[in-house]
């Protein structure tokens, strides 16, 4: 006998009255819904092997444990397959923990989103993109996860937009953000393997984030070029005070000219590092730093990030077009460490 | 057919929160501010401060700094306002 599922059940006619339900609760994103019948909810359950009372993370502040039964209701409404709850698990527990610090993304005016980079097998099996229009529509697992993940924000943490929520501006990734890094293609080291995981281990790295800025370079044919222009852009972008975390996406021309140089992804880390400091003198002049302009300001360098090491960097996109992106963090890495997680399946 | 669905949500579990008694007057009072590190955040405080002494009679401020905004009061802060204040002023804002 399977072990009883425990939340209130609602009887309706139909599925359109299923989905009416819940809209006139509040429990959607503004989208419609999968209706989340005990069936689908099982299956779901199931694919992750485990029990509806196993509990997934405990958000301190709002005091709210998140049960495997929570997180799969909410994955059928995403419309998840049952194999993809398995990274949707792993991503609650990146938000649970507390380095991650829920109580300032999950609620933030700075508008956080959570950016989720899937690493290791799964990625492939479960066809999440690591290619072309990579933010965009067209991909079931990356729309569907990222969108379960933000449904039990919503639904199970309280972080109701306009509410708890109060992001000034949000960004559509708030919707769903997650990409695979293209392992298959990539000539460095995958991301989890950096941050101490096995090349065979699936992991989800979590993320507060900002949207994405698109930036082009077809004109250099040197990774220093390339990233030049890279630095360029971002050296006046998101909290550039509050000193967060920073995702590369390198896409594929641009790694592949990069690589063709010799570079890994410390030498870019350390070099985009270098080459996204500040001085004060601008910070001041700009009115992002307080303070009258000082003898020295010209010279004193703030950097945007406080090490190398909070550069992530991530190899995916399309293979065509002389484009990549980064991803500013939200608020700084202090309050919100970027954490990957093991997907146990 | 009908179809039975499953509530997606949790609800906030209740807590009762026992609130410290209220003085009757500030005058003598040793107060705490808390700052949350966000810009001006210690300027506005340090102006409320000057009107609590100014205005009614607090004995003395004292400024404690968050490790940051999203965080709550760190224990130091706690414990050290336990013993040297009397009335806490706290706030949170962009």
């Amino acid at each position: 006998m399977p072990a009883t599922l425990t939340s209130q059940r609602f009887k309706v006619a139909d599925a359109s009255a299923a989905l009416d339900l819940c809209f006139s609760r509040g429990w959607t994103d503004g989208l419609p819904v999968v209706p989340p019948t005990e069936a689908a909810v099982r299956a779901m359950l199931d694919a992750a092997k485990l029990a509806p009372d196993a509990k997934i993370a405990y958000i301190r502040d709002r005091f709210v444990t998140i049960t495997a039964e929570k997180v799969a209701i909410n994955a059928v409404m995403a419309g998840c397959k049952p194999e993809y709850m398995p990274v949707v698990v792993a991503a609650v527990e990146g938000i649970g923990d507390e380095r991650w610090g829920y109580h300032g993304p999950g609620t933030s005016t700075g508008g956080a989103a959570v950016l989720m980079i899937v690493n290791g097998p799964i990625a492939r099996e479960l066809d999440i993109n690591a290619g072309d229009n990579l933010f965009g529509p067209g991909w079931r697992a990356n729309l569907t996860i990222g969108r379960a993940l933000r449904l039990v924000m919503r639904n199970v943490c309280g972080s109701m937009p306009g509410l708890l929520d109060r992001g000034t501006v949000g960004h559509p990734g708030k919707l769903s953000y997650v990409i695979a890094e293209n392992e298959a293609q990539s000539p460095w080291t995958p991301l989890h393997v950096e941050r101490g995981f096995r090349p065979e281990q699936s992991t989800v790295t979590v993320m507060a984030a900002e949207g994405p800025h698109q930036f082009y370079n077809q004109l250099s044919p040197t990774a220093e070029g390339i990233l030049t222009t890279l630095a360029d852009n971002m050296r006046i972008s998101g909290n550039v005070m509050g000193q967060p975390h920073y995702c590369l996406v390198l896409a594929g021309e641009h790694m592949t000219t990069i690589a063709a140089d010799g570079w890994d992804k410390k030498r870019i880390r350390q070099f985009v590092w270098e080459k996204t400091q500040n001085s004060h003198a601008h910070l001041k002049r700009t009115h992002r730093m307080s303070g009258a302009l000082e003898p020295g300001d010209e010279s004193k360098m703030r950097p945007l990030v406080a090490t190398p090491d909070d550069i992530l960097v991530v190899t995916a996109g399309g293979r065509a077009g002389a484009f990549s992106c980064f991803v500013p963090g939200w608020s700084s890495a202090k309050s919100s460490a970027a954490l990957t997680k093991e997907i146990k399946r | 057919m009908t179809i039975e669905i499953l509530d997606p949500t949790t609800p906030a579990s209740p807590r009762p929160i026992e609130y410290a008694p209220r003085p009757g007057a500030l005058a003598g009072k040793r107060v705490a501010l808390i700052e949350n590190t966000k810009f001006n955040s210690d300027k506005l405080l340090q102006r409320i401060g000057d009107i609590l002494k100014a205005e009614h009679g607090v004995a003395e401020w004292t400024m404690y700094r968050k490790h940051n905004a999203s965080v709550p009061a760190h224990d130091e802060i706690i414990t050290a306002i336990k013993t040297s204040a009397d009335v806490v002023v706290a706030g949170i804002g962009d």
